[in-house]
C-alpha cells in the first residue's frame, strides 16, 4: 500500500521541486559557481581570499556578532510579552496579539524611517529628553550605531520570539506546575525545572529563526547603521551589485561571500528545523491555562512584579508603537512657510490616479500592483507549499511508526528539509541578483515583467507556507483518511473532503501571512521590476528621495494598515494555527 | 464557506497575475532612460517626458531610477553582461565614464549629431570620444544649516573639520554607492594625495555622524536636523535659504552630469534627439530650479536669484579622468576597508 501511494506522491512532489529548481536552485547555483571558478576552471582562490583576508574576517565576524546581539535583544524584548500574553487578560488582547506580527512584514525602509523620526539625534525621544533635562546634546546615541542596528532588528524579530514562546507556553498543561507547587517547590524552581524546559524548544526554535533573519538583514544595516558597518550581505550587495569591475574580481568575491553566508545560515536553518521537529512531539494540552486580569486595582499596580510588567509595557510601547506612531504623525504633517500644520494632502496625493514620474506610474497603481503581486505569489506558493508540506508530513508519519528509528529519521529528515527550505536561508538581495541574471537571458527572459516579480515573491514566501502547514499536517489523524479510503473514496476525494477541510485554518493563516510578506518585500522587487510595476514599498523607497517625508509616510501607513487588517481578520479565523 | 472564499481569492489572484503579466510592453516605440533617483524626484523628468512625447507622437519615454547614480550604473552593467539591457540612454556622473569604457557600454557620438552642443563650453567636454554629453554641472561642497551653525563656528579647511568641536556634525555619502560620496572621496585625495588621504579619513571619522547610501538619504537626514553639515552642492542655497555652502580650502569639487547612448539601442537616432532636447534652452532653463545645478548651455538664462545664491567656488578642482580610471577601484577598496574596520 505504501509503495503505491508513495509513487503518486512523488509525482505530485515534482511540481514544487521543479519550481524550486528552476527559480531558486538553478539561479543560486549559477551565482555561487562564479565564486568557485577562475577562467572557467574550478578554483578555491576567491573562497580562500574571503576566508583569510583580515577585512572579510572582520565582516564575517561582525555579521555573526550583530546577529547574536540582535537575537538576544529580541529574546529580552519578546519573552516578557509572551509571558504577559500567556498569564494576563486585558482588553483588546486578541487584537494586540494579532498586531504583534505587523512589524515583521514592514519593509526595512519604513522601519528605518520610523527609527530616524523617533530615535534620531533630532528625533522625538532625544528632543524630549533634552527638553526634560535641559541638555545641549542628544543623550541617546541610538541611530547610526550597532545599538541602532540591534534595536531595529529587535523591533522586527521580537514578535517571532513572542509568538513561538507564547504558543509553547499556552499549550503547557498548568497541572505540572500546580503539582510541583503543591509538593512544596518554590516559584523559582517551578519555573527553572518545569516551565523553562517545556518552553525552551519554542524559545530556541524562535531564536534560531531570528538569528537567520538578522544574519541576512541588509537594508537595516545599510541605512540604520550606515557605511561604517558592513555585513556579508552588505558586502555582497556593494561588490556584486554596485562595484562590478571588468575582470569580475568583485563579482567573484561577492559570490564566494554568498557561499560562506549560505553555508552559515543553512547550518542555523538545520538547527531551527531540528528544534521545530522536537516541538511537534510535545504533549497535548488537557486544560487551558488560567489567566489573571492585567489591571487589578491600584494596590496590585504597586507590587514589584507588576511594576516590572508595566515598565516592560512602557519600553515596548516606545520601541514597537513609537516608530509606527512617528510615521503616522509625519504622514499628517506639512511644512509650510508659516510653519508645520496638519494635513491630509499626502493621502490624497498617494491615492490619485495621476502619473508620477518618481513611481513611474500613479501612486494608486503601486497600491493595486502590491495587491495583485501578493495575490499572485500566494496563489502560486500556497498549492506548491501545500503539496510539499503534505509529502514531508506523510513521509515522517509513515516512518515514525517505528519509534526507535525516530531519532535517525528526524536528523535525516531535517537535512532534506534544510535543503528544501534553503530559500529561507537566502537573503532577498542574493536571490534577487541571481534571478536578475537568470531572468535576463533566454529561456526565461522575464526581467521587467510582473511574472518575474510574482515568481520572486513566491520563492520568498514559499518556506513560510510550508512551515505553517507541516505541523498541522503532521498532527492530522491518518486513520481518518484511511477510513475514507477503505469506504471507497479515491485519493483525491479523501484529500478534498477529509484532509483539506481539516487544514483549512492553517492554510488560510499561512496564505494571509505569506500575502503580507509579499506586500512588504522590497529588495527583490526593486531589482526586478520596471517603473510601471512599482509596489507600495518600492513607492515608499522612491518617495523617500523627495524633499518631504509626507508621501513616504502616508504610503507606509497604508501598508501598515493593510497588513494590520489582514492579521486582525486572521485572528478572528483562528490565527493560532500560524506558527513559525 | 471560508474554504471557498480563499479558493476564489486565490483564483482571482492567479488570474490577475497572469493577466497583468501577459500585458507586455511593446519595445521600439519606447525610449528607456536610466537615471539617478533625484533626477526623477526633484529634477525635470516629468517635464521632459511630457514635452518630448508631445514633439514625437507615438513615442513613450520611460525613466528608470531605482537608486542613486552609481547603483543605476551597476544595474546597467549587470544587465548588459547577463544578456542585454532595455535601456537606450543613461544619465549619470562623469567619473563613471572610465569604467563604462572598460565595459564598452556607451556609443561614441560626433559633435555634429547633437546640434545644441555648439552652445556648450569646450572645457565641459571631458571625454574626447564623446561617449558622454554633459547637460548640467556643479560643485560638490559642504552645506551647513545656518540655523544651527553661526558663520564664526564654521570649519574653513579640511583640517578644521577634524577638530573635536565638529564631532558627529557631518553626514557624508558612501563612495561605493553614491557618486557624490565618490566625488567627496576624490576631493580628499586631491588635497592629501595618495600617501596621506587614508590618514586624513582616519582623523575625519569622529566628525562623521553617518555614511549614508546616497545623496537623497543623506540630505533627508540633514534637513531633518540630524547633523548641521552635509556633503552636497554649492547651489543648495537657491533651493532653501537656510542651507548655505561651506567651501573647504576655498575649493569645490567639479561634478558633471551627462547623457550617454547605450551601445545596442534599437533607436540611436531618437536617443540622439533626446540628448539634443536635453541641451535645448527650454530644458536647460528648468535645471536650476529642479536639479539645483548649473545648465551647460550658455544660451540658457539663469533665474535672477541665482546671481546671489549660486556660489561658484574660487578654486574648482577635479582629478583628471585618466587618473580616476587607473586608481578608482583601489581607492574605493582602501577607503571601504578603512571606514568599516577603522584601521
Amino acid at each position: 500500500v505504501n509503495m503505491r501511494r508513495w509513487g503518486g506522491e512523488q509525482l505530485l512532489l515534482a511540481l514544487p521541486v521543479l519550481f524550486l529548481v528552476v527559480f531558486f536552485y538553478g539561479p543560486i547555483a549559477n551565482l555561487l559557481r562564479e565564486g568557485l571558478t577562475k577562467d572557467g576552471a574550478f578554483s578555491l582562490e576567491f573562497l580562500w581570499a574571503v576566508l583569510t583576508d583580515d577585512y572579510f574576517r572582520h565582516v564575517i565576524l561582525f555579521t555573526l556578532w550583530q546577529a547574536l546581539l540582535s537575537t538576544l535583544a529580541s529574546i529580552a524584548l519578546g519573552l516578557p510579552l509572551a509571558f504577559i500574553l500567556t498569564h494576563y487578560d486585558f482588553p483588546l488582547k486578541r487584537i494586540v496579539r494579532a498586531l504583534t506580527i505587523v512589524p515583521f512584514v514592514l519593509p526595512a525602509i519604513t522601519v528605518a524611517l520610523g527609527f530616524v523620526l523617533l530615535f534620531g539625534r533630532n528625533g522625538y525621544l532625544n528632543q524630549f529628553l533634552m527638553h526634560l533635562f535641559g541638555l545641549s546634546e542628544p543623550p541617546l546615541p541610538i541611530m547610526y550605531s550597532l545599538t541602532g542596528i540591534v534595536l531595529a532588528h529587535a523591533f522586527y524579530n521580537a514578535p517571532i520570539i513572542t509568538r513561538t514562546v507564547h504558543a509553547a507556553w499556552e499549550r503547557l498543561d498548568p497541572r505540572y506546575e500546580e503539582s510541583a507547587r503543591a509538593l512544596g517547590a518554590s516559584r523559582f524552581f517551578v519555573f527553572k525545572d518545569i516551565t523553562l524546559p517545556m518552553i525552551l524548544p519554542g524559545l530556541l526554535s524562535g531564536a534560531a529563526l531570528v538569528f537567520i533573519f538578522c544574519f541576512l538583514s541588509f537594508p537595516i544595516v545599510l541605512s540604520v547603521g550606515g557605511g561604517r558597518f558592513s555585513t556579508i550581505e552588505v558586502e555582497i550587495y556593494t561588490r556584486v551589485v554596485t562595484r562590478l569591475d571588468p575582470q569580475f574580481v568583485n563579482y567573484k568575491i561577492g559570490a564566494a561571500l554568498a557561499l560562506v553566508g549560505l553555508v552559515l545560515s543553512l547550518a542555523v536553518t538545520y538547527l531551527y528545523l531540528r528544534l521545530q521537529g522536537s516541538l511537534a512531539l510535545q504533549t497535548e494540552q488537557l486544560r487551558p491555562r488560567p489567566t489573571a486580569p492585567l489591571f487589578a486595582g491600584v494596590r496590585d499596580l504597586l507590587r514589584p512584579a507588576k511594576l516590572l510588567v508595566w515598565l516592560y509595557v512602557l519600553i515596548s510601547v516606545i520601541l514597537f508603537v513609537g516608530p509606527v506612531a512617528a510615521i503616522v504623525v509625519d504622514s499628517l504633517r506639512e511644512e509650510t512657510a508659516e510653519g508645520a500644520r496638519w494635513t491630509l494632502r499626502w493621502y490624497s496625493y498617494i491615492f490619485t490616479p495621476n502619473y508620477e514620474a518618481l513611481v513611474g506610474d500613479s501612486p494608486l497603481r503601486a497600491i493595486v500592483n502590491s495587491l495583485i503581486f501578493g495575490l499572485g505569489a500566494t496563489a502560486i506558493a500556497v498549492p506548491l507549499g501545500l503539496i510539499f508540506a503534505y509529502v514531508i508530513a506523510r513521509l515522517r508519519l509513515d516512518r515514525s511508526s517505528c519509534r526507535r528509528r525516530r531519532q535517525g529519521v528526524q536528523s535525516r529528515r531535517s537535512l532534506v528539509d534544510t535543503l528544501l527550505m534553503a530559500p529561507l536561508a537566502t537573503s532577498s538581495i542574493v536571490l534577487a541578483f541571481a534571478l536578475l541574471r537568470a531572468f535576463n537571458a533566454p529561456p526565461l527572459r522575464l526581467v521587467g515583467t510582473a511574472t518575474a516579480v510574482i515568481i520572486a515573491h513566491a520563492v520568498i514566501i514559499f518556506p513560510f507556507i510550508v512551515r505553517a502547514l507541516v505541523p498541522i499536517l503532521e498532527s492530522l489523524d491518518v486513520r481518518l483518511t484511511e477510513m475514507a479510503r477503505s469506504l471507497g473514496a479515491g485519493r483525491f476525494r479523501a484529500l478534498r473532503d477529509i484532509e483539506l477541510p481539516l487544514v483549512a485554518t492553517g492554510l488560510i493563516a499561512g496564505a494571509v501571512f505569506a500575502f503580507a510578506l509579499s506586500l512588504g518585500e522590497m529588495s527583490a522587487t526593486l531589482m526586478l521590476a520596471r517603473p510601471g510595476l512599482s509596489t507600495m514599498p518600492v513607492a515608499v523607497y522612491r518617495f523617500l528621495s523627495q524633499h518631504s517625508l509626507g508621501a513616504p509616510s502616508a504610503m507606509s501607513v497604508v501598508m501598515i494598515a493593510v497588513s494590520a487588517i489582514a492579521f486582525i481578520l486572521l485572528e478572528r479565523w483562528g490565527e493560532r494555527a500560524l506558527r513559525f | 464557506m471560508l474554504r471557498r472564499a480563499v479558493l476564489v481569492a486565490l483564483c482571482i489572484g492567479l488570474g490577475l497575475a497572469w493577466g497583468s503579466s501577459s500585458a507586455q510592453i511593446s519595445e521600439g516605440s519606447k525610449l528607456v532612460v536610466y537615471t539617478y533617483e533625484s533626477f526623477v524626484a526633484w529634477g525635470p523628468a516629468k517635464f521632459i517626458k511630457t514635452e518630448f512625447e508631445k514633439q514625437h507622437p507615438g513615442i513613450e519615454v520611460e525613466f528608470v531610477a531605482t537608486g542613486p547614480s552609481r547603483a543605476m550604473f551597476a544595474r546597467l552593467v549587470n544587465e548588459t553582461i547577463s544578456g542585454g539591457t532595455p535601456a537606450d540612454l543613461f544619465l549619470g556622473e562623469v567619473n563613471d565614464v572610465p569604467r563604462a569604457k572598460k565595459f564598452g557600454l556607451f556609443m561614441p557620438l560626433k559633435p555634429e549629431e547633437i546640434p545644441n552642443l555648439r552652445s556648450v563650453p569646450k572645457d565641459l567636454l571631458l571625454d574626447p570620444d564623446l561617449t558622454i554629453v554633459p547637460y548640467e554641472h556643479g560643485f560638490i561642497t559642504l552645506v551647513y544649516d545656518s540655523t544651527k551653525l553661526k558663520p564664526e563656528e564654521l570649519p574653513k579647511t579640511f583640517e578644521d573639520l577634524t577638530k573635536p568641536q565638529y564631532q558627529k556634525k557631518l553626514i557624508v555619502q558612501n563612495a561605493l554607492t553614491s557618486s557624490v560620496g565618490q566625488s567627496f572621496l576624490f576631493w580628499t585625495i586631491y588635497n592629501y594625495g595618495e600617501g596621506k588621504y587614508l590618514d586624513y579619513w582616519r582623523r575625519l571619522l569622529p566628525s562623521i555622524l553617518t555614511i549614508q547610501p546616497g545623496w537623497s538619504a543623506a540630505y533627508k537626514l540633514f534637513t531633518k536636523g540630524e547633523a548641521p553639515m552635509v556633503v552636497s552642492f554649492s547651489t543648495d542655497e537657491c533651493f532653501d535659504a537656510r542651507y548655505k555652502p561651506l567651501l573647504l580650502n576655498s575649493q569645490g569639487y567639479r561634478t558633471i552630469f551627462g547623457a550617454s547612448v547605450i551601445k545596442g539601442t534599437d533607436n540611436p537616432k531618437l536617443a540622439r534627439e533626446f540628448i539634443n532636447f536635453l541641451l535645448s534652452p527650454e530644458v536647460q532653463e528648468k535645471l536650476p530650479d529642479t536639479e539645483v545645478m548649473f545648465p551647460v548651455n550658455s544660451q540658457a538664462q539663469l533665474p535672477d536669484k541665482w546671481r546671489t545664491c549660486a556660489v561658484i567656488p574660487p578654486s574648482p578642482v577635479m582629478i583628471p579622468l585618466d587618473v580616476v580610471s587607473e586608481n578608482a577601484d583601489r581607492w574605493l577598496d582602501e577607503w571601504a576597508r578603512l571606514v568599516v574596520t577603522g584601521r
